[in-house]
């Protein structure tokens, strides 16, 4: 079992209602395990929780069976790759550095670099293709490609798990589906994968496991096809919804509908 | 390297290390020796301190205008060896500048090899004597605030350059001359006068500077007698609300324009700016700015 | 630039710089009478002048200028600012405030160690007070609170020094100005060994911490992930920095832009990797403030010009000439 969290309540202080009510959820070893929901639902929240950054008003989160708390820093990162949504790179630095950092964990704060490290950074620039941009200034890059050689970090650091809140979000339809092939063929090589994604479709096509989430509490639970209902997403995202099997993939694709007629002013 | 060999590192280091745990003590200067038979001459400073001379001194640096302006007048000018930027006297043109008289460059002052620097008393320069004292230079400290001060600084420095004669004529024609104006204004009514030096907001003299001396002398009213302070800034209201009869000044000063419609503005020379020698004269000036024509007739 | 090469620069610049600085200065001197100096030989005036006044000056610009380099550079890693600067937790405000309190109680004359120590306590005062206003707002040290902390902090001396001026005598002013303007001239061996005795040990400590402002820099969710203990090399890290600025404004004065400037030069030189960038920051803040201070002794000689204006109009024009040249190149 990977990630795992049971009646998870986090809570911001000064928010008026926790971001994360009596969550339980499962991540299966070796799955691709989706986490969707509107905006502001807690998905965000869920991935911090998981790896232990705030700490659980009640409730517990565990990764491998031991709690997060009691994982080490430094054996966590080298366990999880992880990728926030959000990233300020305030300073110059190029593409190779900025991978070269996954490797932190496996190094002391002094020692130097090994032929084993640059070996796992080049390694990491190819499976995301961006082998070419090495030696590029990140400030050059685009929005997609920066998006790659940030999942590169994580894969640089030699993970079991991957983390990745949103790495889809700018990204165009090639780019994309780059990076969803990269994580089916990590899954195949036996990495758990915790995506954070709004893609319903692309969710439920490469996903295993989908969690939905609806203002901090789990909405729904399981396969695509038990999770990508259309009461259910209709529901959640206040919004009509109608999901049919894709004619080419056979997996759940999710349609929405015209919205419901604007309500009659008051007279 | 051959300078960081011997005492300094080791010495610094253990001083370092009381330092951490303690403050540093600034030791006093040794006064020179007393050489059998010889007359020393022993003089108490500003600060105190008490600074003794075998013989007349020889090289002498004064960072302070009006002492500079006593040894000139003591006819010393001869033992003068650098001035300050603000020395600007022709008798002095020649001299080596050492910068500023509040922090002199350290290195020019050394150059010079003095053997009498006059500095100001007070914290606000506090380098200077600590390498003088380091080096065994005399200092000596003035502090020319009031008249009594100016006429204390004349003596001392007459007694330390050997122009004891000197010193006291000058000092005799201070007195004579404030006597004098005494008793022209001894009869009449006093003036409400401010001394403002200028500046936004307008600097005054407070109580017990040289400049309310002359003024109380002269038979004025410093109408900021009251001040805490020598000097202060102060604002032009309270300048207002004093009503005083009249705003002295000295030329060039630049004054706040909004003043000379309200007060009557009078201008002195800038040697008044200056106590010393010259204090006869300023207080003349000062006295005929109070009360025009005082000094003609019989 | 090759990060080899700037470092042997930078390494052969510093000895160069210190050996101008004992050169030359404000008196005229021969080289043979400057060398006899340093053996100690000569007149005696002259050997106070170079082991006296021009050598711990040197060594105390090194210390100084390295110091400030390196915590400004630490600085702008931890707040992902660049115009984080040494001084940005109020530490200025405050120890200029001390300095000027004993200044204006008339105590500055009781020793002459009150002045810095004073100046010191008022900087680690703005430090702790600067922290427990971000702490109040936000138990985590969100590094934003902390940056606004620290500029209320500062206002708040700024404020208590402009009163302190007010009811000061005239002198005590112009002293106080002077003081906060930045000067080296009052170095002396004992100020270069306690300068060296605090800056040195908390070089080496930042040094230690370059990989994890590596990370820091991009942001602390990030660092967190890459097993890096952001609150504890936050901690340590704005500690030992303000440390190190507080004994450099405790021995010197208030000295702007070098904190700023010279981290962003090297910068732009060889890239933001501190395990290049705060070594060669301190040795490029080292050789900067150094030849800044013999330019402000010599300029207006026998004047001198606050060395904080050197590093100003002398910084800033090489900054955008670098500026320009790695927008362009």
């Amino acid at each position: 079992m990977s990630f795992r969290a049971k009646d998870l309540r986090v809570h911001y202080p000064g928010a008026d209602r926790p971001a994360l009510d009596d969550v339980t959820m499962e991540v299966p070893e070796g799955s691709l395990y989706a986490v969707l929901g509107p905006n502001g639902s807690g998905k965000s929240t869920l991935m911090r929780g998981l790896m232990g950054l705030i700490p659980p008003a009640s409730g517990s989160a565990s990764l491998e069976g031991k709690p997060i708390s009691s994982w080490d820093r430094r054996t966590l990162a080298r366990t999880v790759g992880a990728v926030p949504q959000n990233e300020t790179i305030a300073f110059p630095l190029k593409v190779r550095e900025l991978v070269a950092m996954g490797r932190y964990p496996h190094l002391g704060p002094l020692s130097p670099e090994r032929a084993t490290d640059r070996e796992a950074v080049e390694r990491a620039l190819e499976r995301c293709d961006a082998a070419k941009l090495g030696d590029r200034d990140i400030g050059t890059l685009s929005g997609g490609e920066i998006q790659r050689v940030r999942i590169a970090r994580a894969l640089a650091q030699e993970p079991r798990v991957l983390a990745l809140d949103e790495p889809t979000a700018s990204l165009d339809v090639r780019h994309e589906m780059a990076i969803l092939e990269l994580l089916k063929r990590s899954v195949a090589q036996g990495i758990t994968v915790l995506l954070i994604t709004h893609h319903l479709d692309l969710a439920g096509r490469f996903a295993n496991r989908l969690l939905l989430l609806a203002d901090g509490h789990v909405a729904a639970e399981g396969s695509p096809s038990e999770v990508l209902r259309a009461d259910t997403l209709s529901d959640v995202y206040g919004w009509p919804v109608a999901v049919r099997p894709d004619p080419i993939t056979g997996s759940p694709r999710v349609t929405p509908l015209d919205g419901p007629p604007p309500q009659a002013p008051l007279s | 390297m051959a300078a960081l060999e011997g005492r300094h590192p080791t010495t610094a280091i253990l001083l370092a290390v009381a330092l951490l745990v303690g403050c540093g003590r600034n030791e006093p200067p040794e006064p020179d020796r007393l050489e059998p038979g010889a007359t020393t001459v022993e003089v108490q400073d500003a600060e105190g301190r008490v600074v003794a001379f075998v013989s007349p001194p020889e090289r002498i640096v004064s960072l302070v205008p009006s002492a500079t302006h006593t040894l000139i007048e003591l006819g010393v000018s001869d033992h003068l060896v650098g001035r300050t930027e603000y020395d600007t006297t022709a008798a002095l043109a020649g001299l080596h500048s050492v910068g500023g008289g509040l922090h002199p460059t350290l290195e020019i002052l050394v150059a010079l090899e003095p053997d009498l620097v006059v500095r100001f008393a007070g914290q606000t320069d506090l380098e200077t004597p600590a390498r003088l004292d380091d080096l065994g230079v005399a200092h000596l400290a003035v502090a020319p605030e009031s008249v009594a001060d100016t006429k204390g600084m004349i003596l001392d420095l007459g007694r330390i350059v050997g122009r004891q004669g000197r010193a006291t004529a000058l000092v005799e024609t201070i007195d004579s001359v404030l006597a004098d104006i005494r008793l022209r204004v001894a009869s009449l009514e006093p003036v409400r006068v401010a001394w403002v030096v200028g500046g936004d907001p307008p600097w005054v003299s407070g109580p017990g500077t040289y400049i309310d001396d002359l003024l109380s002398v002269a038979g004025g009213q410093n109408v900021f007698g009251d001040l805490g302070r020598l000097w202060a800034a102060t604002s032009l209201e309270a300048l207002f609300a004093r009503h005083p009869d009249l705003v002295l000044t000295a030329e060039g000063s630049g004054l706040d324009p909004r003043i000379s419609p309200r007060i009557p503005v009078r201008r002195v020379s800038p040697i008044v700016s200056l106590p010393g020698p010259d204090l006869p004269r300023a207080a003349t000036e000062i006295a005929e700015a109070l009360r025009p024509g005082l000094f003609e007739g019989p | 630039m090759k990060r080899p090469l700037l470092a042997g620069s930078l390494l052969a610049a510093l000895p160069l710089a210190v050996l101008l600085a004992v050169r030359f200065g404000p008196e005229p001197m021969t080289t043979g009478e400057v060398i006899q100096g340093l053996a100690g030989r000569g007149s005696e005036t002259t050997v106070y002048i170079i082991r006296e006044l021009r050598l711990p000056r040197a060594l105390l610009s090194i210390i100084v200028g390295g110091g400030l380099a390196l915590a400004g550079a630490t600085f702008q890693a931890l707040l992902r600012n660049p115009l984080a600067e040494p001084y940005i937790l109020g530490i200025s405000g405050g120890a200029a405030a001390g300095a000027v309190a004993v200044i204006s109680l008339g105590l500055a004359t009781a020793s002459t160690w009150l002045l810095p120590f004073a100046a010191f306590g008022g900087a680690l005062v703005a430090i702790f007070l600067a922290f427990r206003v971000a702490a109040a707002a936000d138990r985590r040290l969100d590094v934003r609170v902390l940056l606004l902390a620290g500029v209320v902090v500062g206002a708040f001396f700024t404020a208590v020094l402009a009163f302190l001026l007010a009811i000061s005598e005239a002198t005590e002013v112009q002293d106080a100005v002077w003081w906060m303007m930045g000067d080296l001239s009052g170095a002396t061996w004992r100020k270069v060994v306690l300068a060296a005795v605090y800056t040195l040990p908390a070089a080496g400590v930042l040094l230690g911490l370059s990989r994890a402002l590596n990370v820091m820099a991009i942001g602390e969710e990030t660092a967190l992930y890459l097993g890096v203990h952001a609150e504890r090399v936050k901690r340590l890290a704005f500690g030992v920095g303000s440390f190190v600025t507080a004994a450099g404004v405790a021995v010197a004065g208030v000295i702007g832009f070098v904190g700023l400037i010279v981290p962003h030069a090297i910068r732009i030189l060889v890239g933001s990797d501190h395990r290049w960038l705060l070594p060669l920051s301190f040795l490029g803040g080292a050789v900067f403030l150094t030849l800044a201070d013999l330019a402000a002794q010599l300029v207006l000689a026998p004047s001198v010009i606050p060395v904080g204006v050197v590093t100003a109009f002398v910084g800033v024009p090489i900054f955008l000439v670098l500026l320009r040249r790695s927008l362009t190149g």
